[in-house]
């Protein structure tokens, strides 16, 4: 068969460019939109991929991990009851007011008060075994490094939460948070700046790590189960991440935002795509016709002009990919929040192939006027 | 001459045709009765307007006719399907416009292959009648070129192989030499008469380039969608002509 959809698309490739240029341009927008809102509500639940632990323990209906309520620390008891449960290790989350030694005025901060055990489950993937060690001084604090400049401060300077006195000890990556400015300290250190009488003898979380994580929606049900020991409602690690993420999703509007975009960048690009393809079309209309005249079937045309519109999609996808690529290695480096499934990669990709197919599909619809008669004349 | 067949391949019994314009209608054809001879090269000549192409369009299955019948190589056209006409002219049928119609993106050889292809043929085998093709009318040594790197006499020649590659029983050429100067109108007019001398294919041109019409085996006169006289020309005195025609 000779393959004359390639053929004219390399032999007219200016005329494909624009189609080529918009579906990559559709595409590379959606990549980097969904990488954006992946990397910037992924935030929303550091605490708990940033975590080894399986199940999260804490108060029944806690929408996102930054609106725990104190529950009793006797929930750790039964946690530690249950045979599939290898270690449990207490989280407290104190929202508080920091004062920094420049002239910041007041910055809500979310303070994580952690195990610095070395091999403590809390934060494990993002502090090392020796930056956690630190905070075993009391009053020492670790902030992320992109926070330093909004908090006013530099490694080993000191300033105030909720009016006690804190040093910064040293820095971590990776750890902003939403709607504040994340403080890791230790558990002792967070009990002193936790100011509110009512979390006297309380902890806002419990972890646990599990024997088998397999198990672990099994086990979460299980533990879920009973009241004794107060208020307390047992998630796994990935469930109350994804809780987390899809309440910053839904509580911003982000999430309708996103579809909108997503929305108005595959009409553009299949707007200007289709028109680029049935000029294509009509561009070779008399030749189209004459195969016609020859008997050469109309479905047969039509799967020309989707072929091309196939490997215009291909083309544009294959840019955005390369450029997509590029530019998150550079977000990667300056600490812009952006991050990438293949999974959402793929999901992305997909649209920017049904918006060519439907371009195709538009300009299909102009194989009409090969009508081989009209060459009669 | 009328030792090629007795069976006429086109015929047509009181084919009439007519276009709406406006508020204006207007009939292209009058009851128009013809056979065509198989094996021979038929010329339809006559002034521009007088419904010389729109009677190809109807023998060749490209129009339907609003009243009247029309039967090619023994199918009656006028009860087929857009896609039972297609078919039919993709085994039977052979075109050549005015204009070439040429892919830019498509080598000659290339051209000429792309129909085979879609009647089912091996690509060894649409190679091969390709290239016999494309040397028949002379472009064996052009046949890697693309029609921008031809010149016009040899685009129309590409397109002719094209048409011929396929071993039409009916070619239709809708006046192949008018937009070709005089020497390369010639060839396509030599190349033509071969086929229809050589391949026993009937070959019918519509035309009103007078060069055609010593060439033809037969010549009709149309006026005002009706034909006007029938007749078998005179040998013509140029040189070039086969000695068998006369």
């Amino acid at each position: 068969m000779v393959a004359l959809a390639r053929k004219t698309l390399v032999h007219e490739w200016r005329r494909f460019l624009p189609a080529i240029l918009a579906v990559g341009f559709a595409s590379l927008l959606q990549l980097l939109q969904a990488a954006l809102v992946l990397g910037i509500f992924g935030s929303a639940s550091v605490y708990i991929t940033g975590s080894s632990a399986d199940l999260w323990a804490g108060y029944p209906g806690t929408q996102s991990v930054n609106l725990g309520r104190p529950i009793s620390e006797d929930v750790a008891m039964r946690l530690r009851m249950d045979p599939d449960v290898t270690k449990v290790e207490p989280f407290r989350w104190v929202d508080a007011d920091w004062r920094g030694p420049r002239d910041t005025g007041g910055v809500s901060v979310f303070v994580s008060g952690i195990d610095t055990s070395s091999d403590a489950m809390m934060f494990s993937k993002a502090l090392a075994p020796a930056l956690r060690a630190r905070l075993n001084e009391p009053g020492a604090v670790i902030v992320d490094k992109a926070d330093l400049d909004s908090l006013g401060v530099n490694i080993g300077d000191t300033a105030a939460i909720n009016g006690q006195r804190v040093r910064v000890v040293g820095v971590s990556s990776g750890l902003r948070a939403l709607g504040g400015v994340n403080i890791v300290s230790s558990l002792e250190t967070a009990r002193v700046l936790d100011v509110a009488p009512e979390d006297a003898g309380m902890m806002t979380y419990f972890v646990a790590k599990l024997r088998d994580p397999h198990k672990a929606r099994q086990i979460a049900r299980r533990l879920s189960g009973s009241n004794t020991f107060g208020p307390y409602t047992v998630w796994t690690a990935k469930a109350f991440a994804r809780r987390s993420q899809l309440y910053w999703m839904l509580d911003t509007g982000a999430g309708a935002g996103v579809l909108f975009l997503a929305g108005i960048v595959f009409l553009v690009g299949a707007v200007i795509t289709s028109q680029t393809l049935i000029a294509a079309v009509i561009g070779s209309i008399r030749e189209y016709a004459t195969l016609n005249a020859l008997g050469v079937g109309r479905g047969a045309l039509r799967k020309v002009i989707m072929e091309q519109a196939f490997w215009v999609g291909l083309l544009g996808i294959v840019c955005s990919i390369v450029i997509g690529i590029v530019l998150l290695i550079i977000a990667r480096n300056r600490s812009v929040p952006m991050e990438m499934h293949p999974l959402t990669a793929g999901a992305c990709l997909a649209l920017s192939m049904a918006l060519a197919i439907v371009s195709g599909l538009a300009a299909m619809r102009s194989l009409r006027r090969a009508d081989p008669a009209s060459l009669l004349r | 001459m009328a030792a090629t067949s007795t069976n006429p391949a086109l015929q047509a019994l009181n084919v009439r045709k007519s276009f709406v314009s406006g508020r204006l209608e207007s009939t292209v054809l009058h009851d128009l009765t013809l056979d065509v001879r198989a094996g021979e090269l038929t010329l339809i000549a006559g002034p521009s307007g007088c419904g010389k192409s729109t009677l190809l369009a109807i023998l060749s299955g490209l129009q339907p006719a609003d009243a009247g019948q029309v039967r090619a190589l023994g199918h009656e056209l006028g009860g087929m399907s857009m896609r039972a006409l297609e078919h039919f002219r993709l085994q039977h049928t052979g075109f050549v416009f005015q204009g070439f119609n040429l892919f830019p993106a498509l080598s000659a050889l290339e051209q000429v292959e792309l129909p085979l292809s879609y009647m089912g043929l091996a690509k060894s085998a649409a190679r091969r009648r390709a290239v016999e093709s494309l040397e028949e009318v002379g472009l064996g040594p052009r046949m890697q070129l693309l029609p921008a790197e031809l010149s016009g006499g040899e685009k129309q020649r590409v397109a002719i192989a094209r048409a011929l590659a396929k071993q039409p029983e009916l070619l239709f050429a809708d006046e192949p030499t008018s937009a070709l100067d005089a020497a390369n109108g010639q060839i396509v007019i030599d190349i033509l008469h071969r086929i229809a001398r050589n391949h026993g294919t009937t070959v019918l041109c519509v035309s009103h380039d007078p060069r055609l019409v010593g060439h033809a085996d037969r010549v009709l006169a149309m006026e005002d969608g009706r034909i006007l006289s029938d007749h078998v020309p005179t040998p013509p005195a140029e040189p070039k002509a086969k000695e068998p025609s006369a």
